[in-house]
């Protein structure tokens, strides 16, 4: 249908409209207007993806010059690849609509692993295995060598590419991953190379966050896409961590050993050079003495290690003298490897900031600050130099370099731990060293200056006046949208009692009682004998999972359930898991019931979606807090303090009710889907966590089902399932959540619609 | 409706929230209106339930009664098994009033079993002794969809093509345990055009919802007693016929009864065909139907001849079973406000109101059932009154 969006002709592919979609292309339309960046709240399975993409470009088609570009960041390769879907359904009703040919260009892009096409190379099982192995392949100076020596082996894709792709842009069209790859085998380039290239000048670029986020990557892949162009970030619920993850740096034992070893094989490549072509080392000294500007004009494949965000005016500067020469620098490897060793050599636990660290290096092995920060980009172009093909081995010297450079770079926001043991175990030794950015907005800063908008959505951003205070921009539009039912599909219980009237609760002081985890497995009893098909089950944490299941085992009460309900466990295995949730699945589909018991946070808990029978209730027993004695996040809550005036509490409870939020938001997916949300801790009634629940959930939470005994919850679900399991079809929701355009274009519909968007 | 099953004492039942069901939306859309909805999905069928369908006549329907553990479960009064039964024994009455040639059998399950608790058999009066007698029966272990639908298939899949197979699952676990695969086993179902249709007691569960859509039956789960018996009774009428089944002649035989006297002197009493092989049938007696191509006597009608596999119905049967192909015009919506004078039903006296959810309609669903009742020609007696056909074979097309 075509719609009128405050003056802007809208194509949607589809028949009818969900009102909260309408109100969400307002608010979008309003965010693009003003150029500036917004928050918006939707629940998942409302159709946000193809709201967005149809907006923005119905945006771009009237407006060319105001915004050329929708980048869109989603998490997993099968989000992207559903993005790219809808995106090939709103061409295709475009070119049907219009009958004209349009020239817009949209593709995915992946990692090297998912879209190489060479038989040897693709067949490797790990990403880094692939991007090695490429690199050897298709490095500038193997190219050149290969003009002396035909022996030796290149990419004929990348070769082909090289030589003939460029010219030629891509035709105009939608890609996933698949239709690149095939493309690349008809045409025999690139495919992945040929993505890179053609990122620049498309219209529509749908790939992973990283690709903005982590420094070492933006650099490489997206440094050189316009200014006009609108930044989605979908499913971001969890972007401040993906940020800081992204700045973080872990150095264990392990890693400088390895570290060590690269760094003997540098000294003796170095070494060999030497003898056999001293020129190119000099050759090299002098690039350096030029600058890094220069040093930096590098063709594509060679960047692949590229630096840590570094301020421009440090790529204008020379590379200082004491690390100039290919011996010095490995030698000032090497003393500063020794001071890391000798740091983590430590007995009891250190915490400093980054200007503590830098003065304590210096008086101890007196390295400066400034070869510090130069560390990555010289390693880089040794690297270079020396022509080391295989250069997956480097990781540990890079992970090295990189994290000299950042600690130089930036003073404040990181911070410095030094664990001698983990806290579990403390008697075996096993030094970590965290260099951990406590600052989101670092990573993201960028994103937000150098793009003209950036849209956060996601199914749970509740509060979502936070996310704007810890990534520190200023929003135009922030928003939450409600589910406009035609029946009521989700049913949330706070379950706060036992029978025995025992208060259910998670918290560190009843963890080991046993009335309480007895109540807790009564509750999953009773459930698996009213809910039907699957039930998924989150805990707070595997150590906690792991105690009540054995606790259970013990006083019988698996037993109990295992006459009703198959039970898997998702564990830290992948492998394990997933094995797990195949045959949970199968024992769903063909009635046998099953019982996932699994870990908030984990990966279930995340990217796996349990639609319709999947997951007709979800308990999550506990309040997922974030494990709070972790010097790490203590670090990190008095740095909220400190510089955004966050209170610890009002962080922590966020971010336990986000990851609530997500775990009871897996059941459902849509709205013909249903399931019970179960809250199993009676802190769930308290207005300070019930409040920073998505408002879509919330409003489905009345005073009657805030503090429900085991046996009440079991009563309300029983009805509830049979009120669902009544016949619902379309015809039902059409009018009141599902509307055809003369319905949506009548006044009364369009006041409903303007009470949906939730403003903050 | 008056004959609602009363309710057990207010305070055996669970919690129940009963002025949350009554909450007034103010809104007019967000809080869902399932009622409505319900109510809603009923008015089509009585609508759509006049478009020309061809419909499966000849009906051959197994019942499948789920006695497991769960059926103990006491939501019905005085619990599930015991309700259900006795909803079954007023839906065999009910079924072979409206559907005279068609055969019934019940199967129960339990224990991961499955067995047979009556043979298919047009005969009402021994499925009702038997859902008598399994009022007793202990509720253990879990239910096997796999056994019981193979038990039924078996006995269906001999049945000759032009009459309908048809399963009915009452199933109140919401497990089933199984063998083997039992996506196979809807496969085969499918391809020997088996509809199996099922009557859920707790909640939806996913493996019905596929077994029904894939052999184009029917899922309902229940909201209540008075739902379920609604449910069980969308399932009198024949459903529509699959547009592949067969057509074929077949025999029929339309017996007279014969009286004699006991003046007669030729007349000399004999035990009926269908009473030889029961111990507890009435002995000799002197009238009867004589089959007319061997001659055997049989006290009831419609039955299959056991000497030459003759059908033996009278003529009222067979109208009664085509008066579905006919059914009644629906009932003209309009609002109250134009009937000035007359508010009230023509015939069960009650006022007319305003169209809101739940029979809350211009006309009333009682006075529904009645008019229904007038075509399923009360003329004939249950057992069958003397018929005025003349004796002797008839050949009838089923289609």
């Amino acid at each position: 249908m075509k719609l009128n969006i405050d003056g802007l002709l809208v194509y949607f592919p589809y028949d009818y409209i969900y009102p909260e979609q309408y109100s969400y292309m307002l608010e979008l339309k309003r965010t693009l207007d003003a150029k500036g960046h917004g928050v918006l709240e939707m629940p998942s399975g409302t159709g946000k993806t193809i709201s967005l993409l149809s907006l923005i470009v119905a945006y771009q088609r009237a407006f060319p010059l105001e915004v050329t570009k929708l980048i869109y960041c989603s998490r997993t390769v099968p989000e992207i690849e559903k993005v790219v879907e809808e995106l090939r359904k709103l061409m295709e009703f475009y070119a049907k609509e219009t009958e004209e040919v349009n020239n817009f260009l949209a593709l995915a892009l992946s990692s090297r692993k998912n879209l190489c096409i060479h038989p040897e190379v693709s067949s490797l099982r790990f990403g880094k295995e692939v991007d090695g192995k490429c690199h050897s392949l298709t490095a500038s100076y193997v190219r050149a060598q290969r003009h002396g020596n035909p022996n030796q082996p290149v990419c004929r894709f990348y070769e082909e590419f090289d030589a003939v792709g460029r010219q030629v842009p891509l035709p105009a069209g939608v890609y996933n991953l698949d239709d690149l790859k095939d493309l690349g085998r008809r045409k025999g380039w690139c495919p992945y190379y040929l993505a890179r290239y053609s990122i620049l000048h498309a219209n529509i670029v749908v790939y992973s966050y990283h690709y903005l986020l982590d420094p070492k990557i933006a650099d490489l892949v997206s440094k050189e896409l316009a200014k006009k162009s609108v930044v989605v970030f979908d499913e971001a619920h969890n972007i401040d961590n993906v940020c800081i993850d992204s700045m973080s740096v872990n150095i264990t034992r392990r890693t400088l050993d390895r570290c060590q070893n690269n760094v003997d094989t540098l000294q003796n490549t170095i070494q060999r050079i030497k003898e056999t072509d001293a020129a190119k080392l000099r050759e090299e000294y002098r690039r350096l003495v030029e600058g890094l500007k220069e040093a930096n004009v590098a063709r594509e494949t060679d960047v692949y290690l590229a630096n840590p965000v570094l301020p421009d005016e440090i790529l204008k500067e020379a590379v200082p003298g004491s690390i100039r020469t290919a011996e010095h620098f490995v030698g000032f490897l090497r003393r500063f490897l020794e001071y890391l060793k000798s740091r983590l050599r430590v007995q009891h636990v250190v915490q400093e900031s980054a200007p503590q660290f830098l003065k304590d290096i210096f008086d101890k092995v007196c390295i400066d600050r400034k070869p510090l920060r130069f560390c990555a980009e010289r390693l880089q172009s040794l690297l270079r130099t020396l022509e080391i093909t295989d250069i997956s081995d480097f990781s540990a010297v890079t992970l090295i370099s990189n994290f000299a450079t950042l600690v130089s770079t930036y003073s404040q926001g990181f911070t410095i731990i030094i664990e001698p043991f983990e806290d579990r175990t403390p008697t075996i030794a096993n030094p970590v060293l965290h260099f951990s950015c406590m600052d989101p907005s670092i990573a993201i800063k960028p994103v937000f200056q150098r793009f003209q908008s950036v849209i956060i959505t996601s199914g749970t951003l509740s509060p979502v006046d936070i996310y704007p205070r810890i990534l520190d921009f200023r929003p135009v539009t922030m928003a939450s949208f409600t589910m406009t039912l035609a029946r009521t599909c989700l049913c949330p219980l706070i379950v706060g009692r036992g029978n025995d009237q025992v208060a259910l609760s998670s918290k560190f002081e009843t963890r080991e009682d046993f009335a309480v985890i007895r109540n807790y497995g009564n509750l999953l009893l009773e459930m698996s004998a009213v809910v039907p098909d699957g039930i998924v089950a989150f805990f707070t944490s595997y150590v906690y999972m792991e105690n009540i299941v054995a606790s259970w085992y013990e006083q019988g009460i698996l037993e109990n359930i295992q006459r009703n309900k198959l039970i898997f466990i998702e564990t830290q295995d992948a492998a394990e898991t997933s094995m797990a949730l195949e045959k949970y699945q199968e024992a769903c589909e063909n009635g046998r019931g099953a019982i996932l018991l699994s870990v908030a946070r984990g990966k279930v808990s995340e990217g796996i979606d349990f639609v319709h029978h999947f997951g007709r209730a979800v308990i999550m027993f506990g309040v997922p807090y974030v494990y709070t004695q972790s010097r790490i996040l203590k670090a990190r809550l008095e740095y909220l303090r400190d510089q955004f005036q966050i209170r610890e509490n009002d962080f922590l409870t966020f971010d336990a009710m986000r990851h609530a939020a997500q775990c009871v938001g897996r059941a459902i997916r849509g709205k013909t889907d249903y399931g019970l949300m179960i809250f199993a801790d009676k802190r769930y009634a308290r207005a300070d966590k019930r409040g920073k629940l998505p408002r879509w959930i919330q409003e489905h939470i009345n005073d009657g089902s805030l503090n429900l005994t085991v046996d009440e919850a079991v009563q309300l679900s029983k009805h509830f399932l049979r009120q669902m399991a009544q016949p619902f079809s379309q015809v039902d929701q059409l009018g009141l959540s599902l509307l055809t355009l003369e319905q949506l274009e009548s006044p009364e519909m369009l006041k409903k619609i303007a009470q949906i968007a939730h403003q903050t | 409706m008056d004959e609602e099953p009363e309710r057990a004492k207010r305070w055996e039942g669970g919690y129940e929230r009963t002025w949350e069901v009554l909450k007034e939306d103010e809104s007019g859309s967000l809080t869902a209106t399932v009622e409505e909805i319900l109510y809603q999905s009923k008015k089509r069928r009585v609508i759509k339930s006049h478009e020309q369908v061809r419909l499966g006549m000849m009906r051959h329907l197994y019942f499948v009664i789920d006695c497991s553990r769960s059926m103990d479960d006491q939501d019905l009064k005085p619990n599930r098994l015991t309700s259900t039964l006795k909803l079954m024994e007023t839906f065999v009455d009910e079924y072979f009033d409206q559907n005279p040639i068609s055969q019934v059998g019940i199967i129960i399950t339990k224990n991961k079993r499955a067995e047979k608790l009556t043979e298919l058999s047009g005969n009402p009066k021994k499925h009702i002794d038997a859902l008598k007698k399994a009022v007793d029966t202990p509720c253990v272990g879990e239910p096997s969809l796999y056994n019981a639908l193979s038990l039924a298939l078996n006995n269906l899949k001999h049945m000759p093509g032009h009459t309908s197979r048809e399963i009915l699952i009452i199933l109140s676990s919401l497990t089933t345990c199984d063998p083997a695969n039992i996506y196979e086993l809807i496969t085969t179902l499918k391809s020997l055009k088996v509809r199996v249709s099922v009557i859920g007691l707790s909640a939806e569960v996913r493996v019905c919802t596929v077994l029904t859509r894939e052999t184009g039956g029917s899922y309902h789960v229940i909201l209540d007693e008075s739902h379920f018996k609604e449910l069980l009774m969308l399932h009198v009428k024949p459903p529509p016929a699959s547009s592949s089944s067969e057509c074929s002649l077949i025999r029929m035989g339309f017996p007279q009864h014969t009286v004699a006297s006991l003046s007669d002197q030729d007349a000399k009493p004999s035990f009926s065909m269908s009473h030889l092989d029961s111990s507890s049938g009435a002995g000799l007696s002197l009238g009867g139907y004589f089959c007319p191509q061997c001659h055997a006597k049989y006290t009831e009608l419609p039955v299959e001849c056991k000497v030459c596999g003759l059908t033996l119905v009278s003529a009222p049967h067979l109208a009664r079973s085509f008066h579905h192909l006919f059914p009644l015009q629906a009932f003209l919506e309009s609002p109250t406000e134009k009937l000035l004078k007359n508010r009230f039903c023509q015939a069960c006296q009650r006022e007319l109101e305003d169209k809101t959810p739940v029979e809350k309609h211009t006309w009333s669903q009682t006075t529904e059932k009645a008019s229904n009742r007038r075509m399923t020609l009360k003329t004939a007696e249950k057992n069958g009154e003397p018929s005025n056909h003349n004796s002797g074979d008839a050949l009838l097309l089923i289609w």
